[in-house]
């Protein structure tokens, strides 16, 4: 098993000429047959571009949405979008529900696990397929049907739980649920990790948890520690906690380890809301720093979060950064003498995984070291 | 065969008891265009309302309107279908033409047509941000105790209403009690930080924080939310002498503040290590200010507006002999000026400026007899213009606001737009900008009124267009709203943009 692997967080950039696409079909210009070629030939790109910079484990960059919320919840059966036009295609609908949600089935698919099967079967590597999770969907939509918003929650994350076993029964083993808005709700972390339970709920995948401070837009939307967390998250049924640390700093990676989180957790190495790339060298300290608090298999190297509102040039540098990073500290771990960084080419081909390594020859022996000394 | 284009713009004044009269103030143009040996379905002429006292047009101008697209390499771009290509604009000023002896605008008409060239210019084509008019802006506000000095009143005295809306205490303690409602939500939340920061770009003499420190003071202490003693105020402007009255004007309040020397359009450049972390930046009269270029749709093509400073030949012989030189060392002595300011250049030339008063006169008089020649260049497609500056807005932005394919010729504020993007990245999650300013808030508003650029004392000011601004926050994740002035009896034209993240 190859440790430190490297993934994304789910989105991908959407170039200029996709943007005005998006909105021109947003508009009402363009027919829908046509905006699905556009996205299933940007996705094929995005692919091409994750393999290239040697990504182990690839996403669809999420290039067939608009934003965070709106292609899930207009897939939503009982969903009411009294507006389906918009100005531009990242503008948020306005979203109600004014009765209880029906009973997941066949036909309240949200067709997510079609999405999936087009991803996995254009590569050979790993697909994560991301979505947005019950508790931050539930903020944006105008609750005239339950008597309190957990009722909301709950309902969303049943319909996500069946889409998930879907995803499953067509293939999907990286499952990731975000929930960008759960910063700003410290105090509902409880009823986030009660619907993300009955999300993950006998679905046999690798699931991640991302939480970060938001990316709307490239700005954080909240600010604060990931203690908040804790001990709520604990309770989650979820394999990775996939966390944003490159533009905070590492501060709060203890937070993490002395709560007691005794699962994986995605490193967020790369800041999504800088265009600085982050060189090789930065990404293996960074990695390194979180080597003194988890063992290398508890261990994904991904960004802090998705890459969307960055230019396409820089964010494929800085996945290339990533991985060339994530490979230096891979060396050191079984002993290889390490390149310099900056005279390894960048990866040209899709086989650059690093080398494999037991779990066994890399877990650290050290002994955790006190809150005063990180 | 085509039409001459008229276009007349439905201002105000075209009814009612002080109507300009029409004919007279536009017949004797086109009897002249019809005189003359143009072809007339390629000319549009076009009558708007300057409203300001000084500007930099003539009361009959003509524009040349470009057919080649500019090499940007690579084979040339598709040209537009269906597209009216016109030769020449012709632009008249309603406010002055009506007054014009008929005689008179015929022959300032046929002048114009003739483009017979004997102004002294002062600098090549370009965009307008890029001409030297923004060296005359800047040396206003670099020198302003000097032209203070030499005219005998302050600056803000050249305010619309003689002073800046920036004052008004309803308005202020408006804003202080929702931040502190703000605040009281975050605090409770346990997030929020120990320092709270608000910046103002653009302090002037202080006047606006002193009004803001007060109050905040006084109603922080009537709460007791002790927030006053966390509060950090930054006081920033171009001019080190409008700050230094500024640090005056707030001295009781000197633990809070700090004061900076900032080029507006880049605040981050100084404070970027608050990235986030401002939860007010206040901006009043800055960004009709600051250097813009314009963009113009005329029959179905996009083109960007080129401008020429320029004296008049009979200004520029005045100016000359004003200072016993010949015309041709004025451009010189003129762009001397603007690199030294008056008192280097009286030191370095006690021949032609015995003292800096006389140098100042001389700043006076250049200012007031420059004026701007435009063109019409096409361009070869939005993304080819850039927007400018060290961020990343490409003309691509422009499209939404021109996407009508109606005639239309807008400001792009690229300053104010630089100093907005700039601003935005400094704002905590929960932050807001404010701006009081003269704001376009709707594209037609450019279609019925002229806009500027005009004179206001030593300075220049343009509207801002308010749709851009908008556009562009929103791309950031910013609600943007404009809403006239509350706080003004009477009104008048100042528009209140708030920006604030999207919930």
């Amino acid at each position: 098993m190859a440790v430190l692997r490297t993934s994304v967080v789910g989105s991908y950039p959407v170039p200029d000429w996709m943007e005005r696409l998006k909105t021109e079909y947003c508009r009402g210009r363009m027919s829908r047959a046509q905006l699905l070629d556009v996205h299933e030939t940007a996705i094929k790109a995005a692919l091409r571009d994750q393999e290239l910079a040697g990504i182990d484990i690839v996403s669809d960059g999420e290039l067939r949405r608009d934003n965070d919320l709106d292609y899930l919840l207009a897939r939503i059966s009982g969903m009411e979008i009294p507006r389906t036009t918009k100005d531009f295609y990242f503008d948020y609908y306005d979203v109600r529900v004014g009765a209880p949600l029906p009973a997941p089935s066949a036909s309240t698919s949200l067709g997510l696990a079609d999405d999936f099967v087009f991803t996995s079967e254009r590569t050979d590597r790993p697909v994560k397929f991301s979505f947005t999770g019950p508790f931050s969907l539930a903020r944006h939509v105008r609750n005239d049907a339950y008597p309190d918003r957990r009722g909301l929650v709950l309902a969303i994350a049943r319909q996500l739980g069946a889409e998930a076993h879907t995803l499953v029964a067509r293939g999907a083993t990286h499952l990731q649920i975000d929930e960008p808005f759960l910063a700003g709700y410290p105090d509902e972390v409880g009823l986030a990790v009660e619907a993300i339970n009955v999300v993950t709920a006998g679905v046999s995948a690798e699931w991640g948890l991302h939480v970060c401070y938001g990316n709307r837009y490239a700005r954080p939307s909240w600010e604060g520690h990931y203690d908040f967390l804790f001990p709520a998250v604990l309770e989650a049924s979820v394999d990775h906690l996939v966390l944003e640390f490159a533009r905070k700093g590492l501060d709060d990676l203890p937070i993490v380890a002395e709560q007691g989180w005794d699962r994986g957790v995605g490193l967020g190495v790369i800041d999504v809301k800088s265009r600085r790339v982050e060189s090789p060298e930065q990404v293996a300290g960074r990695i390194r720093r979180a080597l003194e608090l988890f063992p290398a298999e508890r261990l994904m190297v991904n960004p802090d979060c998705g890459l969307r509102h960055l230019p396409g040039p820089i964010a494929r540098a800085k996945l290339h950064a990533m991985v060339a990073g994530a490979r230096l500290v891979r060396e050191e771990l079984v002993g290889l003498p390490a390149a310099p960084a900056g005279l390894r080419p960048v990866p040209e081909s899709g086989t650059d995984h690093g080398p494999p390594v037991t779990a066994a020859a890399v877990t650290s022996e050290k002994p955790r070291p006190s809150t005063e000394e990180t | 065969m085509s039409a001459v284009l008229l276009d007349v713009r439905p201002h105000s004044r075209l009814r009612g008891d002080r109507a300009v009269d029409l004919n007279a103030a536009v017949l004797p143009v086109l009897d002249a265009v019809t005189a003359s040996d143009v072809d007339l379905s390629r000319v549009r002429v076009v009558a708007d309302w300057v409203q300001y006292r000084d500007s930099f047009r003539g009361v009959v101008q003509s524009r040349r309107i470009g057919h080649a697209t500019p090499d940007t390499g690579g084979p040339p771009p598709p040209e537009p279908l269906g597209v009216r290509e016109d030769d020449l604009e012709i632009a008249v000023d309603l406010r002055r033409s009506g007054s014009v002896e008929a005689g008179e605008l015929h022959r300032l008409t046929a002048a114009a047509l003739t483009a017979a060239d004997d102004d002294v210019p002062l600098e090549d084509w370009g965009p307008g941000s890029r001409s030297c008019v923004w060296d005359f802006n800047a040396l206003y506000w670099s020198a302003l105790e000097l032209w203070e000095k030499s005219t005998g009143r302050g600056y803000e005295q050249a305010l619309p209403g003689g002073e800046s809306d920036a004052r008004n205490a309803e308005a202020a303690r408006e804003l202080i009690l929702e931040l502190f409602g703000m605040w009281d939500r975050l605090a409770a939340a346990q997030a929020l930080p120990d320092e709270l920061y608000v910046l103002e770009i653009g302090v002037g003499n202080g006047g606006q924080a002193k009004v803001f420190l007060d109050e905040f003071a006084r109603l922080d202490q009537e709460r007791g939310s002790e927030y006053y003693s966390r509060l950090h105020y930054l006081m920033c402007d171009y001019s080190a002498h409008v700050l230094e009255l500024a640090r005056d004007a707030v001295a009781e309040h000197a633990e809070q503040v700090s004061s900076f020397t900032l080029d507006a359009t880049r605040p981050c450049t100084a404070l970027g290590f608050l990235e986030y972390k401002i939860f007010l930046v206040y901006v009043s009269n800055v960004y009709d200010n600051l250097p813009t270029d314009e963009v113009a749709h005329l029959g179905g093509r996009t083109y960007q507006v080129e401008i020429r400073a320029n004296f008049a030949s009979a200004e520029a012989a005045e100016l000359a002999a004003s200072v016993g030189i010949g015309i041709d060392r004025l451009p010189g002595i003129v762009h001397r000026l603007l690199r030294l300011g008056p008192s280097l250049l009286a030191d370095a030339m006690p021949d032609l400026f015995p003292d800096t008063g006389t140098a100042v006169e001389f700043w006076r008089r250049a200012w007031a007899a420059v004026r701007l020649d435009e063109r019409y260049v096409p361009l070869a497609g939005l993304d080819t213009y850039d927007l400018g500056g060290e961020t990343d807005l490409g003309g691509e932005l422009l499209r939404p606001l021109l996407e009508s394919g109606a005639d239309v010729r807008m400001h792009v504020n690229n300053g104010a737009l630089q100093s907005f993007v700039d601003s935005l990245r400094l704002l905590h999650p929960y932050g807001r900008l404010v701006c009081h300013d003269l704001f376009v808030t709707e594209i037609e508003g450019y279609r019925t009124h002229f806009r500027g650029p005009g004179k206001y004392d030593g300075s220049v000011v343009n509207w801002v267009n308010g749709p851009l601004l908008a556009h562009v926050g929103r791309r950031r994740g910013f609600d943007v709203r404009y809403e006239r002035f509350r706080h003004r009896a009477g009104g008048g034209n100042i528009v209140t943009m708030t920006a604030q993240a999207r919930d």
